[in-house]
């Protein structure tokens, strides 16, 4: 076949870097990946709060003064919505992927774990403080 | 029957031998509770418009061959039917492919990344088992095992979850959830003897890795087959295949 000669001349539809825009099932996914933004700046805080125990009481009080500003409380209410979020559409999504049980029974012992780990890190963090 | 009723179909038209670009063109088409998106281009094809290009076989969602895009989202043309939209519809090529004429695609790519995975049962033992002497004997397989993979295995090469993928769209070279799925279907096949053959593909960086997860791929697949869920547990399989061969010498 000579290719000269082909009257082919397949068109290609450039992909826009707004692809997602597109489609419900697009953005949610785009949404989904998303909480990862505000969990960054949680673990920043994080890290700071450590950084601050280590340097001795006068910058830990003043990193619990910084964590209790409404602007950081408001940020990190949004992180834990999100990380909520992301957790309810992890769920979901592992008893396809690792299909061992019903998905309602796999996804209902998912949040029990996770509800008793929250549970056990207050106890143990709670206690301390 | 009598069909009174019409609605109007927007349908992207390209002719590469005139066309710059593809282009749109309304049709008025009569329609009843019966008429598929596949009806109404056969409609058009013979009473309005014989230049009009889209494919078509089976009319019964079998054959994969009428995947089009209807108002953005990938359809089979045959199951899909005007009853279920209000307004008007708009129907262009399959996304993420090439379009070659009107409604269709370039389907290359797509056939060459299922071949890639070696969609078919491979034995190891097969040419030296079967002299003469030695009878070949028929693979067992219990209904447990079959129920493993059968999920996987009804797949009709439409490529609807293609035009769904957002990954594919952006690297071409990505194998896809239709052609991991079927590497999954093979793997999880226990007459199959071919799986180390195939991960080097699904490890690869266009392989299981490829796909983030994005999930509507199985929304589109006419068939049902959860391709999502299949290139994910390419993925554990991928992990597992990689620790192991840590250990190996
Ligand atoms: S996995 Fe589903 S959507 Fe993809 S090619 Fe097969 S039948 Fe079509
Ligand atoms: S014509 Fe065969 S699937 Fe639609």
């Amino acid at each position: 076949m000579s290719e000269q000669h082909s009257p082919r001349r397949p068109y290609l539809a450039p992909l826009t870097a707004s692809w997602w825009l597109k489609h419900r099932y697009y953005r949610f996914y785009m949404l989904r990946e998303a909480t990862v933004l505000p969990l960054l700046f949680f673990c920043g805080c994080l890290i700071a709060g450590f950084y601050s125990l280590q340097q001795g009481e006068q910058s830990w009080l003043n990193w619990l003064s910084f964590m209790a500003q409404p602007w950081v409380m408001a940020l990190n209410a949004l992180t834990f919505a999100a990380s909520l979020f992301h957790a309810k559409t992890f769920f979901e999504l592992f008893p396809r992927v690792m299909p061992l049980l019903p998905a309602p029974l796999m996804i209902a012992g998912q949040w029990l774990g996770t509800i008793a780990v929250a549970a056990l890190l207050l106890l143990l963090l709670g206690g301390v403080l | 029957m009598e069909k009174t009723v019409e609605k109007t179909l927007v349908i992207q038209r390209y002719n590469p031998e005139q066309d710059q670009r593809p282009s749109q063109q309304r049709y008025q088409v009569p329609f009843d509770n019966s008429t598929s998106v596949l009806d109404a281009l056969l409609y058009i094809q013979q009473s309005l418009d014989p230049s009009l290009a889209f494919r078509w076989s089976c009319r019964m969602a079998i054959c994969g061959s009428c995947s089009v895009m209807v108002n953005g989202i990938p359809k089979l043309g045959c199951k899909t039917f005007l009853r279920e939209y209000s307004g008007d519809l708009l129907l262009e090529p399959l996304a993420h492919f090439a379009t070659e004429k009107d409604l269709v695609s370039d389907m290359t790519l797509f056939l060459q990344h299922l071949q890639a995975v070696k969609p078919y049962l491979i034995r190891q033992e097969q040419s030296a088992a079967t002299t003469p002497a030695t009878k070949p004997q028929p693979h067992k397989q219990t209904p447990k095992q079959l129920a493993k993979y059968r999920k996987f295995s009804s797949c009709i090469n439409c490529g609807l979850c293609y035009a769904a993928c957002p990954q594919f769209g952006l690297n071409p070279e990505f194998l896809g959830p239709a052609a991991l799925t079927l590497a999954q279907r093979y793997n999880l096949d226990n007459r199959d003897q071919g799986k180390a053959e195939r991960m080097p593909q699904l490890n690869g960086k266009n392989g299981v890795w490829g796909c983030t997860f994005v999930g509507f791929c199985s929304d589109v697949c006419p068939k049902h087959l959860d391709p999502a869920a299949a290139v994910n547990q390419g993925k554990v399989a991928s992990a597992t295949d990689f620790v192991i061969g840590l250990f190996k010498p």
